[in-house]
């Protein structure tokens, strides 16, 4: 599956969000979408799943347009999973079991399949079945927001849509949350598009990164390209290098030599730079 | 002073959300209140300003007692509170609304409003903004605003329920910098987070575990005493580069000033 967005843009009243927005999103990879708040992150995600009028340009679905009526959105909306910033956006049943019930029951599972596939999600995202019988609101906001993307992940979607799903989430929670994604993405050849101002995050899981400024796409890159080769283009746009990609740039400075870097994940540069800052160590320690 | 003594909670019998909790925050602290979700963190908050009341125990600001209904008054116009989603605080069509419906509800005279509002809006850097649509600004600047219509009201103690947690970098670097300023100004701060490396310019630390207090103490010992990923979290990156560079400054000092003053003094030896 391949979804093509070709010279699109956004217009909310007078103003417009998105200008010319040029980008493919294969199926199987994990994009990530960054940028300074009002870069028009969060509007790019809603034209792919169908919930924002396209002002101009097309939006295409396997080289096919998609229309910009509602058949148009119902045809690219049972695809894409989508969980919103804020889950109060989202939640609105009187229990988690309810609320996590609810799409499959519309397409008319039986009790003992929503059941079976309640059970094996609710550890993966990090919630136990002792909040099944809560109202969802009653939770903090990291278990609502661990909710809304169970809820979500209850159809298996082919692509999910995760915007900001760890603000407010505890660090090691976090890490597992974002874990699971990846490997559910993995092994089921999934699509994750995370909207995400956690570049650390971003730099560890992404195949390919949009960056978005004021409403235009200034690329789209693998990690490697944007982080190390033009992290120039990150600062133009009003973002800051994740800490592990500023030790590196720190180490080169330091040590006037250039360190090669193939992966912008934190354990990957550690382990490139820690010989280096060791040998200095030794030779005059 | 802010007392907790022998505290308990709960929202249904049987589930403790808050167990026996005893803790005082001084004057002009700056306290991080840190847990893994769900372990108390905001109902520990909310019974401070009186948003929630003990089932058992007694919580006081000063003589003023949180479960004396004629003294909530008095608290929440002392502690302020500031939620973690900016948009569940702003109820107003311009921002000069915003700051004066707080000073409207405690019935501050006339007169003073309007000059309360600049100065509660300069503190925050958003006097500019006096006639915008809250709903129009950033939430870095929403959360600013926020800030503003609790400091208007003059607090002596502002809560920061996880207040950066949904904002960008640059917004969460605008609200810290005013929490660290109204610190600096005298006001008792007590900051909810998950962000460790905020954690680290606290002045003391408050680990929650299953609704009950686990450490009560200074940033440097909390993460050389206590094993952070048992309760999901995590050593923030200054202090892990720290460890792993086997740097000889403070933990405190900033990593990349520390780590070029290591490199020169090798180079010079």
């Amino acid at each position: 599956m391949v979804y093509q967005l070709q010279q699109v843009s956004v217009r909310y009243q007078d103003h417009d969000v998105l200008q010319d927005i040029y980008c493919t999103i294969e199926a199987g990879k994990w994009i990530s979408v960054i940028g300074q708040t009002g870069a028009g992150k969060s509007t790019l995600v809603q034209v792919l799943k169908g919930l924002v009028d396209v002002r101009k340009g097309e939006y295409l679905f396997n080289n096919q347009t998609v229309a910009k009526d509602a058949k148009g959105q119902i045809q690219v909306r049972p695809e894409i999973g989508y969980v919103f910033q804020y889950p109060e956006h989202q939640l609105f049943e009187t229990t988690v079991a309810k609320e996590l019930a609810f799409a499959p029951k519309q397409q008319r599972w039986t009790a003992s399949e929503i059941k079976q596939r309640i059970e094996d999600i609710l550890p993966q995202v990090g919630l136990s079945e002792d909040i099944l019988e809560l109202v969802p609101f009653q939770l903090s906001g990291g278990q609502k927001r661990r909710v809304a993307l169970a809820s979500v992940l209850m159809m298996n979607p082919q692509v999910l849509i995760v915007d900001e799903p760890i603000a407010g989430l505890d660090p090691v929670g976090r890490t597992a949350l974002l874990q699971y994604l990846h490997q559910w993405q993995q092994q089921e050849n999934r699509t994750v598009i995370l909207v995400s101002h956690h570049l650390d995050d971003v730099a560890q899981y992404s195949d390919e990164v949009l960056l978005l400024h004021q409403g235009r796409l200034i690329g789209q890159y693998d990690p490697v390209t944007l982080f190390i080769e033009q992290s120039h283009l990150l600062e133009q746009s009003g973002l800051v290098l994740p800490e592990s990609i500023q030790l590196l740039k720190l180490i080169e400075q330091c040590s006037g030599q250039k360190i090669e870097i193939d992966s912008c994940r934190e354990h990957d540069i550690l382990a490139k730079i820690l010989p280096i800052w060791h040998r200095k160590e030794q030779t005059f320690g | 002073m802010l007392t907790f003594n022998q505290v308990h909670f709960y929202y249904k019998k049987g589930h403790s959300i808050i167990e026996d909790m005893s803790f005082t925050v001084h004057p002009g602290e700056f306290v991080a209140i840190v847990g893994a979700n769900g372990c108390g963190k905001s109902t520990i908050a909310k019974l401070m300003n009186g948003l929630a009341l003990p089932k058992q125990g007694t919580v006081k600001w000063n003589a003023l007692d949180t479960s004396n209904q004629s003294e909530l008054a008095d608290i929440r116009r002392q502690i302020g509170y500031i939620f973690q989603n900016p948009e569940d605080q702003l109820i107003t069509t311009t921002v000069r609304d915003e700051v004066l419906f707080g000073l409207e509800n405690i019935a501050v005279p006339r007169t003073e409003m309007d000059q309360r509002v600049l100065e509660a809006l300069q503190a925050v850097q958003m006097e500019s903004y006096i006639d915008a649509e809250p709903h129009q600004l950033s939430g870095g600047q929403k959360q600013r605003v926020a800030i503003a219509a609790i400091l208007a009201m003059r607090p002596h103690m502002i809560i920061f329920d996880e207040a950066t947690s949904m904002l960008d970098p640059q917004g969460r670097e605008q609200v810290l910098h005013i929490m660290h300023t109204l610190h600096q100004q005298g006001i008792t701060i007590v900051h909810i987070s998950h962000h460790m490396d905020e954690v680290l310019t606290a002045e003391r630390v408050l680990l929650i575990d299953q609704g009950r207090l686990i450490f009560d103490g200074s940033p440097h010992s909390f993460f050389t005493d206590i094993a952070v990923a048992d309760y999901q979290l995590q050593v923030p990156f200054a202090v892990r580069i720290h460890h792993q560079l086997q740097l000889a400054a403070p933990v405190a000092t900033d990593w990349k000033e520390a780590i070029r003053r290591q490199w020169s003094i090798n180079s010079n030896r």
